[in-house]
C-alpha cells in the first residue's frame, strides 16, 4: 500500500489546483486540501484499489468542494484591472492566473470540476469516473466546458 | 492565449509551495478528531445513559401509580428513538466510502431530506414522548402534598412551555431555512449531472 506522504508530497499540488479553481480563495483551497487528506489519511488502510487511487483521491476532494457550499460560502470572483486604456501594461502571470480562476469561477459547480480535472490532465474516463457521468456524456460535458471558458477568455480579448 | 494547451500551463503556475509539507500535514491528521461524528455519538451515549438510569429507577424505586410506569415508558422510548435515528445517521455516514460527485451529492440530498423528516416529525415525536412521560411520571412524587404538586408541576408545564413554545421553533426555524437553502443548492447541482 502507498505511504501517506508519498500520496501527499504526490498528489497535493494537484489537489490545491483543483480545489482553488473550484473556490477560487487560496485559504479555503487550503482547508479543503487538509480535509482531502484527512479523509485520505484516514480511509488509506481500507482502500481496495477498485478504482486508481488518483481517483480515489480526486473523489474526496471534489466531494469536499461540493460540500463548501453547505457552508454557505460564496465562490469569490474579484475586480481585476484588464484593459484599462490610458495604462497599457503587460499582465503578469499572476494577473492572467487570477483571470483563469475568475472565469472558472463564473461556471457552475459541475463544470468547475471538470474543467479544472481537464486542465490538470486527467483522462476522460477517469475523469467520468471522478463525476459519475457516463463516458459519453462526460466528452459532451467536457467539449461544452471548454467552449464555455474560451467564450469567456474571448469576451475579455484574452484571444490573441 | 489561443488554445487548451496555453491555458493548461496558465493552470499549472499556479503557487503550491504554501502547502504544509508532508510533515506537517500527517502531524495535522493525527491529532484530527471527527467532530461530526463525536457529536453524534455523544447524543447516542447521552440518550442511552438516560434511558439506563430510567430503567435502573425502576427497579430501585418501585412505584405503585400506573401514571409513574407510563411516564418512565414513554421517556425510555424517547431516548430510544434518540439512538435509533443518530445510530441511523451515523451509519450512513460511516458507509459512505469511495463515491462519485454524482452519488455524493445523491448522499447529501438525502441526509438533507432525512433531516427535515427529523426536524418536522421524529424530534416532534419525541419531545411529545418525553414531556408527556415526564408530566406522568412526575405525578406519583408531587401528589405527596399540595405544595410539591403545584411546585414541581409549575416548574415541568414552565419547562414544557418553553421547549414547545420557545426552543423548538426558533431551532427549527433557523434550521429549516438553512436546510431548505441547501437543499436548492444540491437540487441545482444534481440537475447538471442528470
Amino acid at each position: 500500500m502507498a505511504d501517506f506522504e508519498e500520496i501527499y508530497a504526490q498528489y497535493s499540488p494537484q489537489i490545491f489546483r483543483v480545489c482553488m479553481g473550484y473556490i477560487n480563495d487560496k485559504e479555503q483551497a487550503k482547508d479543503l486540501v487538509q480535509e482531502t487528506f484527512i479523509s485520505v489519511w484516514k480511509n488509506l488502510s481500507g482502500f481496495r484499489n477498485e478504482s486508481k487511487i488518483s481517483t480515489w483521491i480526486f473523489r474526496i476532494a471534489t466531494n469536499n468542494c461540493l460540500r463548501a457550499l453547505e457552508k454557505s460560502k460564496r465562490v469569490m470572483t474579484t475586480e481585476l484591472p484588464f484593459h484599462l486604456p490610458d495604462q497599457p501594461h503587460e499582465e503578469t502571470q499572476e494577473e492572467k492566473l487570477a483571470f483563469l480562476y475568475n472565469c472558472i469561477a463564473e461556471l457552475e459547480e459541475t463544470d468547475r470540476i471538470i474543467i479544472s480535472l481537464v486542465l490538470e490532465d486527467l483522462p476522460q474516463a477517469e475523469i467520468a469516473a471522478i463525476v459519475g457521468l457516463s463516458a459519453v456524456n462526460t466528452r459532451v460535458k467536457i467539449h461544452r466546458v471548454k467552449e464555455k471558458l474560451a467564450t469567456k477568455f474571448k469576451a475579455h480579448g484574452q484571444f490573441e | 492565449m489561443d488554445n487548451l494547451n496555453d491555458i493548461r500551463a496558465l493552470w499549472l503556475t499556479a503557487k503550491t509551495d504554501g502547502l504544509p509539507s508532508s510533515d506537517e500535514m500527517l502531524r495535522t491528521v493525527k491529532k484530527f478528531r471527527n467532530n461530526r461524528l463525536r457529536k453524534k455519538l455523544t447524543i447516542i451515549f447521552v440518550a442511552l445513559f438516560c434511558a439506563a438510569l430510567e430503567v435502573a429507577t425502576m427497579f430501585v424505586y418501585k412505584s405503585t401509580m400506573v401514571t409513574t410506569r407510563i411516564g418512565e415508558a414513554l421517556i425510555i422510548i424517547a431516548c430510544g428513538i434518540l439512538v435509533f435515528t443518530n445510530t441511523r445517521s451515523m451509519k450512513r455516514f460511516i458507509d459512505l466510502k469511495d463515491c462519485s460527485n454524482k452519488e455524493f451529492i445523491e448522499f447529501l440530498e438525502q441526509t438533507r431530506r432525512n433531516q427535515v423528516y427529523y426536524y418536522k416529525k421524529t424530534q416532534v415525536l419525541g419531545m411529545g414522548l418525553s414531556s408527556l412521560g415526564l408530566l406522568l411520571y412526575l405525578y406519583e412524587t408531587a401528589s405527596i402534598s399540595t405544595v410539591a404538586f403545584i411546585i414541581a408541576y409549575t416548574i415541568a408545564i414552565t419547562w414544557t412551555l418553553i421547549l414547545w413554545l420557545v426552543i423548538r421553533p426558533r431551532s427549527f426555524k433557523k434550521q429549516s431555512r438553512k436546510l431548505d437553502e441547501t437543499l436548492k443548492k444540491l437540487e441545482n447541482i444534481s440537475k447538471q449531472l442528470n
